[in-house]
């Protein structure tokens, strides 16, 4: 497409008041990160837009990254041209005729009061050009197409195309959370609806080997792969769980061992996250789609803690989970088969509606506060930065 | 590491690894080009063949096509001779712990083109009996398919047996799925018509494999393409992994009777050990001249065979379970066709030596299981 500019609408920021700069700029230095492999994109900003000035690199590759960068509601192409009405005209016709449809309309305004056509002599003007060159028609309520002309003090904006954008909060605007990721279907979808919101996130998992297959790291990799379209660098938090897992399984009832594994999840994941700066937990979790998600198990196992737990799933059904996972393009990798540490422990009869007291009581049959402490301190932590490992700490 | 899988694959021979090397650096030429290159390419294919057959003895019975391995070889053995011969008659016959390769294009041909397939049990000791043939053949059955070597129970199945009961049907043809005998067995291959095979079992490099058929055989047309060899299986030939498979079977000819010994030596050990240890179920059988030493099955009473595996995996020991844990646990098809329970057929464990083999890893073997089996919950 021949334009010189990707002029991006902000949406839902346009209610932020005094916040709003904060906003701009943190969209503006996402932008320019995720374009960073451009060097001759300039990005700059004023009260209502930020411009993508293309000097010459592709507008469909640049759109393409732009489409997934969170805080973005609409991009619009831009043609610049000269300030004489022939020029936009001229402008105007090349780029409709680019679009598909039938019917268009027009609209223009001009910060220079000097121009010697008002707004909608400019609309009339360019409106009445496309008319008399091509089939398309006028439709100023629904139209195919809507040309938009700006004119400014040096030149005119002449755009015809405007797309959706990932709509949201620029990341890293609302703080950071800590995602409980299994490698299932749903977290990853929980974690591109904590970054499309404009939250960081940090990944922790509880392996349980030989419980679970060590197998299960690569397909994590994987995933946070995917994941790092959206958030360059994600932080893993890997947690040695087979001691703690086999000390429930040795002092709890069988249908209240999930429900004791979860409360000990949230505890050490809590601890991590307070550790690491995080402001809240997010679990993929969705409201009774198994017997630890009922909303009974929910508040048996917050009981442990009144850090606040994201669940952006929790009302969602599973085919839009499925549909989301498959146009993140984790999906894939999800269905891998192998087991995490719910599925095989998994009792016969899991209790869909477990009391907190006899959670208390269960709990209080062994001593596991030296356990989740050990899974704390042991935790492996790892970086991976677009998706590649950065390195090893801890 | 301990390798003990070595009935999935082997590490290749580097004699083997060495002659590919060379073969593709000095004559990696088309071997259908009619120029020097191409002529040195087919001159080693044709080398390496006559080698493979006369290594087998069988040369002077049977010939050979290269495949990409043991499954595209069983496809193009039963899918073209069953549509070959169909107008002979359309009862086909295999057995229940046959590779899926067998089993799966049996099926399809019962699907797709109207045969009748008869699968035959399995006795308890793993062992298809030739009278259980016997009962099932009649004179519209055109083929017969029995694996000489079962790849979980390492029972070796009497073939003289069971050509004796089908040469009484003239129509019929056997074939036999030879993929984990060829290179460890030294028996009689020209009792089967048919034989099949893949060169990375016996410690040739992966992506080539073999189809043996006695000379008066001819197959439907399986694979469209062009005339390399004879069109039975179309596609540039892999005139390296042919010379490769070539080099890694006379090797293992060279050492076979000592090969043959050492496993004798440790599958008796880890057949003692394993008989000794609580919780542990044998499905294979004590050595003997139907019982080959190089893999040996056994089941847990109550641990998880994916969580022991994935257990001695993180010690840097290698063994094979079925299940790879997915949703619906695959179950050891070989296990339950002997008449075990599925619990069982889902907990096996299989242990298989090869060339580098030793002693002390089946003893480290023996007690990373005996603490993995102390440590790890049943489940």
């Amino acid at each position: 497409m021949n334009c010189q500019q990707i002029l991006i609408h902000f949406g839902e920021l346009s209610t932020k008041g005094g916040n709003r700069k904060l906003f701009i700029n943190k969209l503006g230095s996402n932008i320019r990160h995720a374009l960073k492999a451009f060097p001759a994109v300039v990005v700059t900003s004023d009260h209502d837009h930020i411009y993508v000035e293309l000097n010459g690199e592709d507008a469909e590759r640049i759109a393409a990254i732009l489409v997934e960068i969170p805080g973005i509601q609409r991009l619009s192409f831009i043609r610049r041209v000269s300030k004489e009405i022939s020029a936009i005209q001229a402008a105007a016709l090349e780029m409709i005729s680019e679009e598909k449809g039938k019917t268009f309309k027009v609209d223009a305004k001009r910060a220079d009061k000097t121009y010697p056509l008002d707004s909608y002599g400019i609309a009339r003007a360019v409106g009445g050009y496309i008319l008399s060159k091509t089939d398309w028609k006028v439709d100023v309520h629904n139209p195919d197409v809507h040309v938009q002309v700006d004119v400014r003090r040096e030149e005119a904006f002449v755009s015809c195309k405007t797309i959706v954008g990932a709509g949201g909060y620029p990341l890293g605007m609302n703080g950071k959370a800590m995602l409980l990721l299994s490698g299932g279907i749903d977290s990853p979808v929980a974690a591109y609806a904590l970054l499309r919101r404009g939250i960081r996130i940090e990944c922790v998992h509880f392996a349980s080997p030989p419980y679970t297959s060590m197998a299960v790291l690569d397909k994590l990799e994987d995933i946070i792969g995917k994941l790092s379209v959206y958030q360059e660098d994600i932080k893993l938090n890997i947690v040695p769980f087979t001691k703690l897992q086999e000390a429930i399984y040795e002092n709890v009832d069988e249908p209240y061992c999930i429900t004791i594994m979860r409360r000990m999840m949230v505890r050490i994941a809590v601890a991590l996250a307070e550790k690491e700066h995080c402001l809240a937990l997010a679990t993929g979790e969705s409201v009774g789609q198994v017997a630890s998600q009922t909303l009974d198990s929910m508040v048996a196992i917050n009981d442990v803690t009144n850090f606040p737990i994201l669940r952006p799933l929790a009302t969602s059904d599973k085919l839009s989970i499925i549909a989301t996972a498959k146009k993140i393009d984790t999906y894939e990798i999800s269905i891998r088969p192998y087991q995490d540490c719910c599925t095989i422990f998994a009792p016969k009869a899991p209790k869909t509606k477990p009391k907190i007291s006899e959670c208390v009581h269960y709990e209080s049959r062994f001593d596991w506060k030296g356990l989740v402490d050990e899974c704390v301190e042991k935790v492996e932590q790892v970086l991976y930065v677009g998706g590649k490992k950065k390195q090893f700490e801890n | 590491m301990i390798y003990l899988d070595n009935a999935a694959t082997t590490a290749p021979f580097a004699e083997a690894l060495h002659r590919y090397e060379e073969v593709s650096t000095i004559a990696f030429g088309n071997s259908s080009s009619n120029h020097g290159v191409g002529r040195q390419a087919q001159k080693i294919l044709e080398e390496s063949r006559r080698e493979i057959l006369s290594l087998l003895n069988v040369a002077k019975t049977h010939g050979m096509v290269f495949t990409g391995g043991a499954t595209e070889a069983n496809n193009i053995a039963i899918k073209g001779i069953a549509l070959r011969y169909a107008s002979r008659g359309k009862r086909i016959i295999t057995t229940a712990y046959e590779h899926p390769s067998v089993l799966e294009a049996f099926r399809y041909l019962e699907r797709q083109h109207g045969f009748e397939v008869i699968v035959l049990p399995v006795d308890p000791r793993g062992f298809v009996r030739p009278e259980d043939l016997e009962k099932a053949m009649d004179d519209k059955t055109i083929l017969v398919s029995v694996m000489l070597i079962n790849n979980e129970l390492g029972t070796i199945n009497d073939i003289a047996a069971l050509k004796a009961v089908i040469a009484k049907y003239p129509k019929c043809l056997f074939h036999v799925d030879a993929t984990q005998a060829i290179g460890k067995w030294h028996g009689d291959f020209s009792l089967a018509d048919i034989l099949t095979f893949s060169g990375h079992k016996f410690g040739a490099v992966k992506g080539i494999g073999g189809l043996v058929f006695r000379n008066s055989i001819q197959f439907a047309n399986i694979e469209s393409g062009g005339d390399q060899e004879n069109g039975i299986r179309p596609g540039t030939v892999n005139v390296a992994g042919a010379a490769s498979m070539a080099a890694a079977l006379r090797k293992c000819y060279e050492q076979m009777p000592r090969f043959q010994k050492k496993c004798a030596d440790l599958y008796g050990e880890l057949y003692r050990f394993l008989s000794e240890t609580d919780g542990i179920e044998l499905n294979s059988n004590p050595l003997s001249a139907s019982q080959s030493p190089f893999v040996l099955s056994f089941s847990f009473l109550a641990k998880k065979a994916s969580v022991i595996v994935e257990a001695l995996s993180m010690k840097e020991i290698y063994v094979s379970s079925v299940s790879a844990c997915s949703e619906k646990t695959p179950v050891s098809r070989s296990v339950l066709a002997i008449g075990k329970s599925s619990r069982l057929a889902e907990n096996s464990i299989r242990v298989s030596f090869g060339h580098d083999s030793t002693l002390e890893d089946v003893k480290s073997f023996e007690s990373a299981l005996a603490k993995a089996m102390e440590e790890v919950r049943s489940l």
